[in-house]
């Protein structure tokens, strides 16, 4: 019993990101974990992603074709339980994503295994270790797996750098690994729909992009806008610029606007005054552009730089041309 | 919770002569219609803020003489033995609280009209003031400035005697020492007037001799305007004002400087229709940027933020943060942020209501943000206790959560009731605050003077702030978006119901001067509508518009803004002698007019109109109604009057026996659901209610102190008396 | 239509807690708690169901001390039938695999059409309880559901994927669905509803009671915590240096990786 097992994630024909990163942090463990380092990928057609699933560090790749076109989360609880009685791994590593957690827990409950989600850094104690937040992140467990011959850990996304992906050469086997899945499915596909964008509504925002008094003028604000709009985020603000008058109270970020938890959270020109950073600060990436370098932001902020926010503008621009 | 480290510069000490601050928090100078003759309005109200933290608390404009009476605008006083005495309790109760007192001693000449004193004022030169109704001065000479620098004096002796730790020779605010040193009053041709150290002789003069009497126990302080704003015709902040500070910062421990004069003294307290937070820094700034003093300045500019405090001492722009208004929304402010309980302060949101009933000469203080204010003494209220209602056991619900219902559902929670459900039927709490705080904004573009318009968005503070404290109360559940009937609130299973449903814009054109709809008024059309209707764009406005208003405060006006920085025609008419009449009395009338005019809005007033028909408005002159015009327009707006929505209220009273059957002990109407009044009137009711919940008959008000003279003998506990039962006294 | 749904009681830590010193908890005086705001979607879906249905049961229940009886309560007051408590002390130290595992000996009895799990609890957010629980109820599931319609056997839910996509997924019943936050518009409890909660029946009973032994309670718990302690506020934000187009390239690298 040893290894560490990968599970990729596919999505409409493209592999998913994270899945790289997934590999960054097995391969920094794999050392002390021992064994060798699979990635699997349950698919309708793993192996086009299979080349670049075999990364530096990998040992095998392994694809089990899906009977059905988009995720079910039986057949990939069937399949991981293939996987894992196969491999006997020690640690599987999944993302903390809307598809593992769809099945995942299941497989850990249903088989007495180890787990654990939302994992932000990993170690080895004689057996895994798994750091990740307790109370909405303002305090930080560590946890570990005593009797378990096999943890599933679902990583949080974007704490770890996604892995070069392989292109055609290394050294990675390619294995097709055939599990019985028909049959298995309990749901079924009804098809996909974007969702309209309607009111504004920051708190269901992933990517924020917020300004602050630094943007000076009302007339100026209309220009953040677009940059959001091309930059795939939502425009939120802090409260000088709802006091003022140029901008909805909908979009207030702050105590006594909308408390918000994006994925992202790019704040410029926001000094960050104790009642806007009670919005925020629990976004999980904070990036803060301020000409003051006191600006109490940067005490929450994950990457801070101090320029201006309209110069920043305008290299955003240029690099989205 | 402790303090955030960051603000601890704010509670360092600082040495003002022979008096220490304890820290960096003064109530400057502020009118609150107390004087020397309500003592008792006057020692509570300053004592709230001194044990709310602040390091020196100040008279109003004290007048050292009967020949500086402000009647009917109440002033302090300090001519006599019984001022003393009653200046006194506010030095006693400021001491036991651990702050210093300040007495800003003022001398009016022209700007004071003594119409109780039926004085002569005297002044500089004969010059009638720009300011009063005509008031002219007698003119100066150099008997009349000895006797006058000797009522300075003996004021500064009698304010010691009463235990003043801070003694101001006030010129800011152009009263009489500033009326020397500025050419736009001074036209003197003899050593007190030309050049100038000639100008600048009779300030120098009064604070030296000031200085003499008391400097060695008292802080000599001078208010000083840096900057009259008139341009090259005054004073200016770069030319003779910073020159004046270099030249009497040997005789001042305390500079405490504004901008502006008191014919428009909305310069200096800023609203924030159109200044924003310390507006003043480009003027008052300049004196401790340029090197100008060795002394510490103390500086206003509405100041609430911890943080813009931090920055204004950290950069060196002033030494001292100064407060009036920021001061009387939340007297804890210093406390709150030393104890880190920022998100407690009440932030003053410069509607100005608090000078306005000063203005009006007689009323106490009011305001918006501290339903408190004015009530310390008079009704032994204290902002930050609230005792437990002996009839707590009770549940209450509130019906509507605008600025009424807000208040008094977050005083009965802190009354500890077991339950309070506060219900709105939209999604947003606040009520008509929501749309009215979007008012405010013309084009966006520089007024003809200072003040450009900001809009009323600080005026959301209101909702922001009791939402925050709702969201604490454990035992207040608030729910939006859900409309109750009659049957609702009477199953809901309170034993108390609050009915704070607010009001609508009449539809028809009924109107406090004819007492009658307006023929062919009706907003049930397309093409007229209610302000409300307005700012939530629900209909669209044509390019001619024509604002009606009969409503005296910012509604008619706001929309006349709104719509002409929107590039329309607007024609604005009134049936009263000005529009807004109450604006002047919050000081934003002069620049609200100049943005009018700017905007191109075409006024019309002693105006009524008698007829609307579409495409036309027939107006007469209300003097002479065969004076006729007829105003061509796309749109009509009505501000004409309002009316509370208080069907649900008359339904629930209806039905006694129901109520009774259903378990409802009390029903309760307040806010503009009772009568359409305005937000700080409508926050008090609910507050007062709340207050007086457990009092035999809350529905009515209990009495308050009387502050007035009693025939024969009486003591401070015959006024305490008058206090019969309130429940909620915090009066130590 | 019989409706389960699993609530529970969530700590919420007011900004002056402290940790318990040798790491293994919070000091009690920092905590207070509240029914969590995902369970109040979930059983709102539940209602919303049971009333479309014309009769049926809701029945919420909890796995928490005498704390989460206020939860049971405030959901036995906007309208659940029953209420169930399982606890017992030795639960004390139950991850969500553990809590699944007693969930479903207190589901399991009742033979549910549905079973409705808040997506998350806003104190421990694992995201996991929900589907373990389906787990070892062995029933159909879909995670993450912002949108259900019903024709009375089966289901076609919306479920919420990165990115602002929406797949739609049919399910029939009996099954268990995670629901997300802002699916509907959770109705509230009148005062007279909540004083009538009280007169709704709650049952109070152990694992022991539902068939769970300590040893079998003991092998369902998948992780132990060892540690709790601050976060490492240490050296505040990473600053990113160079010209303004050096930071805007570093930032779109960032934002690239984080949004996936």
């Amino acid at each position: 019993m040893a290894g560490i097992l990968v599970l990729a994630e596919a999505r409409r024909g493209e592999l998913r990101d994270v899945s790289l990163e997934l590999i960054t942090a097995a391969t920094e463990l794999k050392a002390k974990a021992g064994g060798e380092l699979a990635v699997a990928l349950i698919d309708a057609t793993p192996e086009r992603h299979a080349a670049r699933l075999a990364a530096a560090g990998v040992d095998e790749v392994l694809t089990v074709r899906s009977p059905v076109a988009q995720f079910e989360p039986h057949v990939s609880a069937r399949a991981v339980e293939g996987l894992i009685e196969r491999l006997r791994p020690t640690l599987v590593l999944a993302a903390h994503s809307i598809d593992a957690l769809g099945f995942v827990p299941a497989v850990a409950a249903t088989g007495g295994r180890g787990f654990l989600s939302d994992v932000t850094a990993l170690g080895w104690d004689d057996g895994p270790v798994a750091i990740r937040g307790a109370y909405g992140d303002k305090l930080v467990a560590e946890y570990d797996f005593p009797g378990k011959a096999t943890t599933l850990l679902l990583l949080r996304a974007g704490t770890f750098a996604p892995a070069a992906a392989g292109d055609g050469g290394g050294g990675a086997r390619v294995t097709e690994v055939a599990i019985e899945l028909d049959g298995v499915a309990r749901t079924e596909h009804g098809g996909y729909r974007e969702v309209p964008a309607g009111d504004v509504d920051i708190t269901k925002a992933d990517f924020l992009l917020s300004i602050g008094r630094g943007v000076e003028e009302k007339d100026n604000i209309e220009r953040f806008e677009e940059l959001a709009r091309r930059l795939g985020a939502t425009l939120s603000v802090s409260r000088p610029l709802v006091d003022a008058g140029w901008v909805p109270g909908a979009r207030q970020v702050g105590q006594s606007g909308k408390t918000v938890k994006p994925r992202v959270y790019l704040a410029l020109g926001i000094s960050g005054a104790v009642q806007h950073l009670a919005g925020m600060r629990t976004a999980e990436t904070i990036i803060a552009v301020n000409t003051d370098p006191e600006a109490p932001i940067f005490g929450v902020a994950h990457y801070g730089a101090v320029i201006d926010m309209f110069e920043l503008a305008d290299e955003l621009e240029q690099a989205l041309d | 919770m402790a303090r955030d480290p960051k603000h601890d510069i704010l509670f360092e000490p600082i040495q003002i002569g022979p008096k220490t601050l304890k820290n960096r928090f003064y109530q400057v100078p502020h009118c609150i219609g107390a004087g020397s003759e309500k003592p008792g309005f006057q020692a509570y109200h300053r004592g709230m803020k001194a044990e709310g933290g602040w390091a020196a608390c100040c008279t109003e404009y004290c007048s050292i003489h009967p020949e500086s009476d402000d009647t009917s605008r109440v002033s302090a006083r300090i001519w006599d033995e019984g001022d003393v005495r009653n200046l006194a309790a506010m030095c006693d109760r400021l001491h036991e609280f651990g702050a210093l007192a300040g007495i800003e001693l003022w001398y009016g000449g022209p700007h004071a009209p003594c119409m109780e004193s039926r004085a002569t004022p005297r002044g500089p030169s004969q010059i009638a003031s720009d300011f009063e109704l005509n008031i002219f001065p007698r003119y100066m000479d150099k008997d009349d400035i000895n006797t006058v620098q000797q009522m300075y004096v003996d004021a500064a002796l009698r304010a010691r005697d009463a235990g003043f730790d801070i003694i101001y020779v006030y010129g800011a605010h152009a009263y009489l020492p500033f009326q020397f040193l500025s050419p736009f009053y001074n036209r003197r041709t003899d050593e007190y007037g030309g050049s100038f150290e000639n100008r600048a002789r009779f300030w120098r003069e009064s604070l030296y001799k000031v200085r003499e009497a008391v400097g060695d126990d008292c802080a000599i302080a001078s208010r000083f305007a840096v900057d009259h704003l008139l341009g090259s015709t005054s004073i200016q902040v770069g030319e003779d004002g910073a020159r004046f500070v270099e030249y009497c910062d040997d005789l001042v421990d305390l500079w405490d400087l504004t901008v502006g004069d008191i014919a428009e003294w909305g310069q200096n307290a800023g609203p924030s229709r159109f200044f924003e937070e310390n507006h003043e820094k480009p003027y008052t700034g300049q004196i401790k940027a340029g090197n100008h003093t060795n002394k510490p300045v103390v500086g206003v500019g509405r100041i609430t933020n911890p943080d813009t405090m931090v920055a204004i001492i950290k950069s060196g722009q002033f030494d001292i943060i100064g407060a009036a208004r920021p001061s009387i929304s939340d007297p804890f402010l210093p406390k709150k942020i030393e104890e880190g309980r920022l998100d407690d302060i009440r932030e003053c949101i410069g509607c100005n209501q608090c000078i306005s009933r000063w203005e009006i000469g007689g009323p106490p203080m009011v305001c918006t943000q501290n339903a408190t204010a004015g009530e310390e003494y008079r009704r032994g209220w204290h902002p930050e206790v609230f005792h437990p209602a002996a009839n707590r056991e009770k549940s209450v619900l509130v019906v509507g959560a605008g600025p009424a219902g807000m208040e008094c559902a977050m005083v009965l929670g802190k009354r500890q009731m077991a339950a309070v459900h506060l219900i709105d039927a939209s999604r947003e709490i606040g009520g008509s605050v929501n749309w009215i705080s979007q008012l405010g904004h013309s084009d966006g573009k520089e007024n003809l003077f200072r003040g450009t318009a900001r809009g009323l968005g600080e005026w959301k503070r209101v909702v922001n702030y009791r939402q925050i404290q709702l969201d604490k109360l454990k035992n207040v559940e608030l729910h939006t978006g859900s409309r109750l009937s009659a049957d609702d609130v009477l199953e809901y299973g309170a034993e108390i119901v609050i009915v704070a449903t607010g009001c609508h814009f009449a539809t028809d054109g009924m109107n406090a001067a004819t007492h009658a709809p307006i023929p062919g008024a009706d907003t049930s059309l397309d093409w007229q509508m209610t302000p409300d209707e307005v700012v939530l764009g629900s209909k669209p406005v044509g390019q001619r518009v024509l604002v009606l208003e009969n409503e005296a405060y910012f509604m008619g006006v706001s929309i006349a803004q709104k719509l002409a920085g929107e590039g329309r025609d607007v024609t604005l008419v009134t049936q009263a002698a000005d529009v807004a009449d109450y604006m002047h009395y919050t000081l934003e009338a002069p620049m609200l007019h100049r943005d009018l005019h700017r905007l191109g809005v075409d006024i019309h007033t002693y105006t009524m109109l008698d007829r609307i028909e579409p495409g036309v408005c027939h107006a007469y002159n209300v003097w002479n109604p065969a004076h006729t015009h007829e105003f061509e327009v796309d749109t009509v707006v009505l501000c004409t009057a309002r009316i509370s929505d208080d069907e649900l209220y008359r339904e629930l009273k209806a039905d006694q026996e129901r109520l009774t059957a259903e378990g409802i002990e009390g029903l309760y109407v307040i806010g503009d659901a009772s009568a359409p009044r305005m937000i700080v009137d409508s926050i008090f009711d609910g507050h007062r209610l709340a207050r007086e919940i457990d009092s035999p008959n809350p529905a009515m008000p209990l009495p308050f102190i009387r502050e007035r003279r009693l025939w024969g003998d009486a003591s401070n506990e015959d006024f305490r008396a008058q206090l019969l039962n309130t429940p909620d006294v915090a009066l130590a | 239509m019989k409706v389960v749904v699993p609530v529970k009681q969530v700590v919420v830590l007011d900004d002056e807690f402290e940790l318990l010193p040798d790491g293994s908890g919070v000091d009690p005086d920092g905590i207070e708690s509240e029914l969590n705001e995902w369970d109040t979607f979930s059983l709102e879906a539940a209602l919303q169901l049971r009333d479309a249905a014309g009769d049926g049961e809701v029945v919420a229940i909890t796995v928490g001390d005498e704390d989460a009886e206020e939860g049971l309560l405030a959901a036995l007051a906007k309208g659940a039938d029953r209420g169930v408590r399982v606890w017992h002390d030795e639960l004390q130290g139950a991850d969500a695999l553990a809590v699944a595992r007693v969930l479903a000996g207190a589901v399991g009895r009742e033979s549910p059409d549905l079973v409705l799990c808040g997506v998350q609890s806003s104190d421990a957010i694992n995201s996991a309880t929900g589907i373990a629980l389906a787990g070892f109820l062995s029933l159909p599931h879909v995670a993450v559901v912002t949108g259900i319609a019903s024709d009375g056997s089966a289901l076609t839910v919306e479920r919420e994927l990165e990115g602002g996509l929406v797949e739609l997924v049919r399910v029939s019943l009996p099954a268990l669905l995670t629901i997300q936050t802002g699916i509907n518009e959770p109705r509230y409890a009148t005062l007279r509803a909540i004083k009538q909660a009280r007169d709704k029946p709650m049952e109070v009973c152990s694992p022991a009671d539902l068939g769970i032994d300590s040893a079998q309670l003991a092998a369902s718990i998948g992780a132990r915590r060892r540690r709790l302690a601050m976060p490492d506020r240490g050296g505040g934000a990473e600053i990113i240096e160079g010209s303004a187009a050096d930071v805007a390239a570093r930032i779109a690298t960032i934002v690239k990786e984080r949004m996936d």
